[in-house]
């Protein structure tokens, strides 16, 4: 279960606070059942996603885990330039305490992302390609209750897609989601209940259809 | 928000930051480890020659270049630890993104590794010293330790309070480079503060630094004619209360710091 308790976020600038993004959000999100996030582009999709993974914090309120949630995948952001493929993923193993089965996990992540002796260089040489291969290889190896995922599928070029998309399916089948997409059938396909954001709240929806349906409603209105 | 964290997630990311920070230390650019030892090297050397210009030799009753050389270690202790905590937050903005690490984490690993190199620098260095037949030897290891201890520990508390400051209020860093240049001259590295008159040496020495050097010098050299005003529970008690400000500040900023 992750409990979203009164949760407001608005983003720091140079001029000031901006607008607010979410005001007010209340949610109880169940363990085992997977959720798409829905709404108009800027809507504060990514940004409850980032909170729920704890890469950003809200200005108010709290979120609870009481399972395992992983970081939100599908950003760049935890990436160290400086540092090659290999330390990345060695640090990423190393914090969620794989240090015992380290070698494993780094060749499963080698394997994975397919991206040769670039592995081993500074991932400020690599492509944005090479970049997100590495960033999906690097969610499949760990085990989570809560993947957080944000247009992941969408990495990589054709081939990298194919076999991207097939663990992805695996990995839906172990773990539940919660995940941003703009595929309306990638969202119906994973997701079985589903949040509508708008004008800074979120609606809570036990069928992703009808989440959907709010949304466009919303919009045709 | 609380930041509430188990003890056993802490040390796996304490360890991570620690090989994560010593590989960029150690090997981040060319050479980098070299430099570690030959920054210091070089300074003492340069200050040794300058004095032997001026046909200075001993100075409280210690020679010239174990004078510098202990003052200096136990400076570069100092200035190391803390310009390297201070700076631990900005260097590591990317890992703020998994939620496991906290500003405070990067800034003690970062002082704890800093700790960990000087201490080897400052071993190498004495050694060097002994066989260049220098009159040097670790005469009292209790009041060595606690001397480098204490600076270490009050550049923790200084490189915690400071990077919270840096962060919250980034104008001010401008203000922080402008005090470090001083604190070179003002902590008796180079001129003995037993040298200044009352009531000048009283106010150098509030400087807590300035205490560990001249502690330090005394545990090489116990017939160290040591500023009077010499008080080591001083560097201790200003240690532990920067500390304690620090983690504090980091409390209250943790969040705030990350936030985007």
């Amino acid at each position: 279960m992750i409990i979203i308790k009164d949760l407001y976020k608005r983003y720091k600038t140079e001029h000031g606070p901006s607008r607010w993004v979410l005001e007010g959000i209340n949610l109880n999100i169940p363990k085992n059942v997977s959720v798409g996030l829905i709404g108009a582009n800027g809507a504060g999709k990514s940004t409850l996603l980032r909170i729920i993974g704890g890469a950003d914090y809200p200005n108010r309120g709290t979120v609870e885990r009481q399972c395992k949630v992983s970081w939100p995948m599908g950003y760049a952001g935890g990436f160290q330039g400086s540092l090659t493929g290999r330390q990345n993923a060695q640090f990423v193993c190393r914090i969620h305490g794989h240090e015992m089965d380290l070698k494993d996990r780094l060749n499963f992540i080698e394997d994975f992302a397919e991206i040769g002796e670039a592995f081993n260089e500074p991932v400020k040489t690599y492509s944005s390609g090479m970049r997100s291969r590495l960033l999906f290889a690097m969610s499949l190896a760990f085990d989570f209750d809560v993947y957080i995922s944000d247009e992941v599928t969408a990495a990589g070029d054709a081939a990298f897609k194919n076999k991207a998309s097939k663990a992805f399916k695996d990995l839906a089948n172990r773990s539940s989601m919660i995940m941003v997409s703009h595929g309306e059938g990638t969202l119906r396909e994973f997701c079985s209940a589903g949040i509508w954001l708008n004008q800074g709240k979120a609606y809570w929806f036990n069928q992703i259809d009808d989440a959907l349906k709010a949304y466009k409603e919303s919009i045709a209105a | 928000m609380p930041f509430s964290r188990s003890i056993k997630n802490t040390k796996l990311v304490w360890k991570a930051l620690f090989l994560r920070e010593a590989l960029t230390r150690l090997f981040g650019g060319r050479f980098s480890w070299f430099w570690l030892f030959a920054e210091p090297v070089v300074h003492i050397a340069f200050l040794a020659f300058i004095y032997s210009v001026f046909r200075l030799t001993h100075i409280g009753g210690i020679e010239v270049a174990v004078w510098l050389l202990v003052g200096m270690t136990a400076y570069f202790m100092f200035s190391r630890t803390s310009t390297q905590a201070m700076n631990a937050i900005n260097s590591n903005e990317a890992l703020f993104y998994y939620r496991q690490v906290l500003p405070v984490d990067t800034v003690i690993v970062r002082a704890i590794l800093e700790g960990f190199l000087m201490l080897i620098v400052l071993v190498l260095i004495v050694i060097v010293a002994m066989i260049a037949d220098l009159n040097i030897a670790p005469e009292d290891p209790l009041m060595i330790l606690s001397a480098y201890l204490g600076v270490w520990l009050f550049a923790l508390g200084f490189g915690l309070i400071i990077s919270v400051i840096k962060k919250m209020i980034p104008e001010l860093s401008h203000i922080i480079s402008f005090l470090m240049t001083p604190m070179y001259f003002l902590s008796g590295v180079m001129l003995p503060v037993a040298s200044f008159a009352m009531p000048y040496r009283e106010w150098l020495m509030l400087n807590p630094i300035a205490h560990g050097l001249e502690a330090a010098r005394l545990g090489f050299a116990p017939y160290y004619h040591a500023v009077p005003e010499l008080d080591l529970a001083y560097l201790w008690l200003s240690a532990l209360l920067s500390i304690g400000f620090g983690l504090l500040l980091h409390r209250n900023f943790s969040m705030r710091m990350v936030m985007q």
